[in-house]
């Protein structure tokens, strides 16, 4: 039985190395180790033998079982290995065509700066609410500081709309988002911390000014508002915009509902701030973004104790600051791309308003 | 406002000694006005010098050109080759060394010098017309001449000047800079030298050398040297106000014997270097106030006013309607009772404060003069500018509020000048003040402007401030009582306006910056913004692209897209007919954008959100600002089904569900067999189609476009809410496929509802196919449903569902005439 088992041995891992493929591979598998195998048949005569024997050919039986095995897993991840390989060439495709893509849509370039700021302001507690695009006279100006004949009301080139006259005097687009000032303040919940984000209009039209604009305004309103919040404000909201590099600056400024007031720069993203920059050939020239290094980004101030009382808010308890200036050129001055003319975000050109 | 400042001239008023320029403009830029640039004056006269042309011959190959023999202060002179037509010997000019700078013939980038010969002969330089080194509007010249410095500047400037001298340091423009500044509209006060130099004493922390004064000589009405006019003139000048509101105070001085005449060259250099020109002494002297102390003046001639009696009559009144006036500008002006003037006894000779007349001004002849120093009403100025269309350096500072108790300094400033410069005598000063300004005064305490700009201010430097600013401050140890000074009084109105003068002397970089933290407040973010957002993530994610179309709109692109212009609020101002009505709905825009790109993008998928003003109870009410989306699909061969596919996206991703379509087929803007509208409840939501392909004709656009029209506002009511779910079922769905033939006016909305309406057990019906053609009737048309079937207690067995499936066709063969294929 011993030397029958040595036979078999011998033309089965012969048969196995000599199998071209998986499948010859597997029917030699089938052909001595199935269930009516030549080995398996072999084994169930162990039985016949006397213990002693029993043990010595069992053993044995089980080894050339356990080499017979190791020998076919080597020879199957030789088939299976070539098999994968050969996939390759079977079923080879132009991997340099495009992929489908998922329709490709776009949002515009004032919609994602909205997005931005509105998202920054609401990380320190400001709230986005909405007031009207066209307004009263008395929102508009009247309220915030800006007598009928004021001069200041000059700079604003107001749309005026045709309807009557009311106690709040003529109806107006709003040049401005500060109508929403007197208007959150009315709503007498305190205190405020609001951003509003609206549509503008000012009658003028060039390349650097469209007749419709978004500004947004920021408004707080607490016990104690001092210079140094409107700065911590500002100076976040530059730094979260436009880089941890870039500062701000407050300078002095005039505007009638607002004491003080400010112009807020920051600094220029293409000079360093430093207000000269290098030409084409890497001479030292003026910078042409800024002015002297410095951008302006625009209003400020501490809310004016006029505005407060007119917002029904008690200007002894309440103080506060508010600030506000055009999405679209701050949206120009992040991205560097400064728009040779504003007017391109309004004209709809699909050319333009695909690459966003 | 901007000013341009010249820096050598300032510092006549104020110790800048070592204060460079930059250093200058940044730290003043952070306190108060802005110096937005800077330039130097000397630019072009680096290596200009003085030269002196010892003779002047004639070239032997070009008849009009000269050989010249300079003398440059060097040992030897300097051989030039020159065009010029003035060139004489013994002549100063304006020599460009080789190396220097200069504009050709005024013109272009400025260009470097070398030695050249010109027509074979050598020249070392050139001398310079005056607008070839930037000087055209110092001294105006002829084309082709030089400028012959001797008689620009006078025989004695030459005196002591040496061939070789810089013609910078000769003009006293060597080292000099202009500062453009940005001041703004409230500080009239520093767009004058005097006002820019406080600013400086205050903020640089230097001394003031200049000194107030208002004394002018004591008049002689009748000194012997002159010829008074008439006999006996008892009073050389009579001033009446007519209108105290609109001139609180009104000046004059008369000054007989002066002699007009070009200014001198420090004065002309002075007036260049704000971008003034020159025009005659007297008028000079006038502007040169003006940049001075911010004080318009004005200079009438006596002998060119009216006068009935013997002495020139002043008159400050309201003009008559229909008067009229030609102003120094050489245009006549149509006057009525809102504009001031000055008149005399025949008419208006000046718009007050605004432009002199042209009949009464001071011109080379002059002899006889008045001097005009006054206040009057800002508004009035303003209104009456406007009104006219007429602008002025003089109207600029008037419209901002001048005090009156600045007008004697200005006034006395300008007589000391006539006299020293044009000379004459004072016969009469006139000082008409019937309403006396008083002082403004206001107080706050040290702890409100502490508490204001956030950071601790000894008091006694809070007043030093002030103080350094021109007011007069008291106050104990808490509080500051400060009189404003006459040249802030229009700027200050409030308590408040003390703070922030404290807060910018003590500079807004020294104020730390600091995140507020305190309670939350009590209002949310406005749903509605979030919900907009949302709304165009989806659209992007569909594949739209985002428009944003002005919302002022055409009559006519209302009335080509069949919509009704007189119910839209109208713009009674408006920059053109383009932008002249309100738009009630945001859809002809966008439908105008598809027209616009149709030539380039034959595909379009497109959106905008935007507000619609849409008139509530009537016109004295403000609108309705209604949140509207529009979406148009052109160039997609099934486009309606895409608007309509996306606003069903739109209402499940925003969680509305079981809503209602309705046909609508009202003639209009939309297809009246293609459009329709989903509800919820009786509510609104949108409205999808076809564009009425009359009105896509109308805009000219080559195909048809699918659109949709959605009230955001009645949508986000009814977004997300109740966000709910049902649990899967644990048992199996049959499902089974009908094709059902029916007529083909038979809407498929129909077929749902009359399988659906068979029994709960069916859960699901959803369309996959219409088809119509070969093997059905022409009137026929077989629309394929897939239908699910499903319990939530037990499996539904094989019979259960044909028996269902039975009810299904019996249903709809009654109620519909269908049949299964």
């Amino acid at each position: 039985m011993q030397d029958q088992l040595e036979a078999l041995r011998v033309g089965l891992l012969d048969e196995i190395q000599r199998a071209k493929t998986i499948k010859e591979l597997e029917s030699v598998e089938i052909k001595y180790l199935g269930r009516k195998g030549e080995f398996t048949a072999m084994l169930r005569q162990l039985g016949s033998l006397s213990p002693e024997e029993r043990k010595t050919v069992g053993a044995r039986a089980n080894d050339i079982k356990k080499e017979a095995e190791s020998l076919l897993n080597k020879q199957r991840s030789v088939f299976a290995h070539k098999a994968a390989s050969s996939i390759g060439d079977a079923e080879w495709m132009d991997v340099s065509e495009p992929g489908v893509r998922p329709p490709e849509g776009h949002v515009h370039m004032v919609t994602q700066a909205i997005r931005e700021i509105t998202g920054i302001f609401d990380r320190i507690g400001f709230v986005r609410e909405r007031h009207p695009e066209i307004d009263w006279d008395w929102y508009a100006f009247e309220s915030l500081n800006m007598p009928k004949d004021h001069p200041a009301r000059d700079e604003w080139e107001t749309f005026f709309v045709e309807a009557p006259e009311t106690k709040h005097g003529r109806m107006v687009l709003i040049p401005h988002t500060s109508n929403s000032q007197v208007r959150e303040m009315l709503l007498g919940e305190l205190p405020i911390r609001m951003i509003n984000i609206a549509k503008c209009y000012r009658r003028q039209i060039d390349v650097t000014h469209v007749p419709m604009f978004h500004q947004f305004e920021g408004l707080y309103i607490d016990k104690d508002v001092s210079i140094t919040h409107l700065r911590g404000v500002l100076d976040y909201f530059a730094k979260s915009y436009f880089g941890p590099n870039r500062v701000t600056r407050l300078r002095p400024h005039h505007f009638r509902f607002t004491e003080p007031s400010f112009e807020i720069d920051v600094s220029c993203g293409v000079c360093g701030g430093t207000g000269v920059a290098l030409n084409a050939m890497k001479e030292d020239v003026k910078c042409r973004t800024c002015k002297r290094g410095w951008l302006e980004l625009g209003g400020a101030g501490m809310v004016h104790p006029t505005v407060l009382k007119n917002g029904g808010v008690d200007p002894k308890k309440y103080s506060g600051f508010a600030f506000g200036w055009g999405i679209e050129r701050t949206a120009s001055m992040k991205s560097g791309t400064r728009l040779d003319d504003i007017r391109i975000l309004y004209k709809n050109d699909l050319r333009f308003l695909q690459q966003f | 406002m901007n000013s341009l400042v010249s820096y050598h001239w300032l510092k006549h008023y104020v110790d800048l000694h070592k204060i460079s320029p930059d250093e200058f403009a940044k730290k003043m830029s952070l306190c108060g006005p802005a110096v937005e640039k800077i330039w130097r004056r000397d630019d072009l006269l680096q290596n200009v010098v003085v030269g002196k042309i010892l003779s002047v011959d004639a070239h032997p190959n070009a008849d009009k050109l000269r050989i010249c023999m300079v003398n440059v202060g060097e040992k030897q002179p300097t051989q030039i080759v020159c065009g010029g037509s003035n060139l004489s010997v013994g002549q100063y000019v304006a020599l460009a060394k080789v190396g220097a700078q200069v504009k050709w013939h005024g013109e272009g980038e400025p260009v470097t010098l070398e030695a050249a010969k010109l027509r074979g002969v050598e020249s070392f330089g050139m001398i310079c017309g005056a607008n070839e080194i930037g000087l055209a509007d110092a001294f105006p010249h002829e084309e082709k001449e030089i400028l012959d410095l001797e008689k620009e500047l006078g025989k004695d400037a030459m005196k002591i000047v040496k061939p070789g001298t810089p013609v910078a340091d000769l003009l006293g423009l060597s080292d000099d800079v202009i500062m453009d500044i940005e001041v703004t509209a409230n500080r009239v006060d520093a767009m004058g030298m005097i006002g820019m130099a406080r600013e400086a004493s205050t903020i640089l922390g230097r001394k003031m050398l200049w000194k107030p004064s208002n004394k002018i000589p004591r008049p002689t009405p009748h000194p012997p040297s002159l010829k008074l006019r008439g006999t006996g003139a008892p009073r050389p000048l009579s001033i009446t106000i007519h209108d105290k509101k609109l001139c609180p105070r009104y000046m004059g001085v008369r000054i007989e014997g002066v002699k007009n005449g070009p200014s001198p060259w420090w004065m002309k250099q002075r007036l260049m270097a704000a971008g003034l020109n020159s025009i005659s002494l007297l008028v000079d002297i006038t502007n040169y106030i003006l940049l001075e102390y911010a004080q318009p003046m004005h200079v009438f001639d006596v002998a060119r006013l009216k006068m009935k009696g013997k002495a020139p009559e002043i008159h400050v009144r309201r003009a008559k309607d229909g008067e009229k006036m030609t102003a120094l500008d050489g245009k006549e002006y149509n006057l009525d009772s809102h504009a001031l003037v000055i008149a005399d006894t025949d008419g208006p000779v000046a718009i007050a404060g605004i432009m002199g007349g042209e009949r009464s001004g001071a011109y080379s002849d002059t002899t006889d003069i008045i001097l005009e120093c006054a206040a009057f009403d800002p508004v009035s100025i303003r209104r009456t500018s406007r009104r006219l269309n007429l602008f002025s350096d003089s109207q600029l500072r008037f419209e901002k509020g001048l005090s009156s108790e600045g007008v004697p300094f200005a006034m006395a400033r300008a007589v000391e000048l006539v006299l020293d410069l044009a000379g004459g005598h004072v016969t009469a000063i006139e000082d008409v003040y019937p309403v006396k300004e008083k002082a403004k005064t206001f107080s706050v305490t040290s702890t409100e402007v502490e508490k204001r700009i956030g950071v601790k201010i000894p008091v006694v430097r809070q007043k030093q401030m002030l103080k350094d600013l021109g007011f007069r401050v008291t106050g104990t140890t808490s509080t500051i009582k400060a009189i404003v000074p006459w040249w802030r009084h229009f700027d200050f109105e409030a308590p408040v306006d003390l703070i922030e003068e404290i807060a910018r002397i003590y500079g807004y970089s020294s104020i730390p910056a600091i995140l507020p933290v305190g309670e939350l407040p009590p209002r949310t973010t406005d749903p509605e913004t979030v919900w907009e957002d949302r709304v165009k993530t989806i659209a992007q994610g569909a594949g739209l692209t985002e428009c944003y179309t002005y919302s002022f709109v055409s009559q006519a692109l209302f009335e080509k897209t069949l919509h009704d212009p007189s119910r839209a609020f109208r713009i009674s101002n408006p920059l053109t007919e383009e932008f002249s009505i309100m738009r009630t709905t945001i859809v002809p825009s966008l439908l105008n954008v598809v027209a616009e790109n149709q030539e380039r993008f034959r595909e379009q998928s497109l959106f905008e959100v935007a507000n619609a003003y849409v008139v509530k109870n009537g016109w004295n009410e403000l609108p309705n600002e209604n949140l509207e989306l529009a979406c148009a699909f052109y160039g997609h061969a099934d486009g309606f089904k895409k608007a309509k596919g996306f606003i069903e996206h739109l209402l499940k991703e925003l969680g509305v569900t079981n809503v209602t379509w309705k046909r609508m087929s009202e003639q209009g803007f939309w297809h009246p067999g293609r459009s329709v509208q989903v509800f919820k409840g009786d509510e609104l939501l949108a409205t999808v189609g076809e564009v009425s392909p009359q009105v896509t004709s109308n805009l000219k656009i080559d195909g048809r476009v699918a659109m949709a029209h959605a009230q955001l506002e009645a949508i986000f009511r009814f977004a997300g809410a109740g966000a709910s779910y049902i649990p899967p079922s644990a048992y199996p769905e049959s499902s089974r496929d009908l094709a059902i033939v029916v007529d083909r006016g038979v809407e498929y909305g129909k077929i749902e509802h009359a399988i659906r309406s068979v029994d709960p057990l069916i859960v699901h019906v959803e369309w996959f196919d219409t088809y119509q053609g070969a093997g059905l009737p022409d009137e026929k048309k077989s629309v394929a449903v897939h239908i699910a079937l499903a319990s939530r207690e037990r499996t539904l067995t094989a019979e259960e569902v044909d028996v269902l499936m039975a009810k299904v066709e019996k249903k709809l063969a009654q109620e519909l005439k269908a049949s299964l294929r």
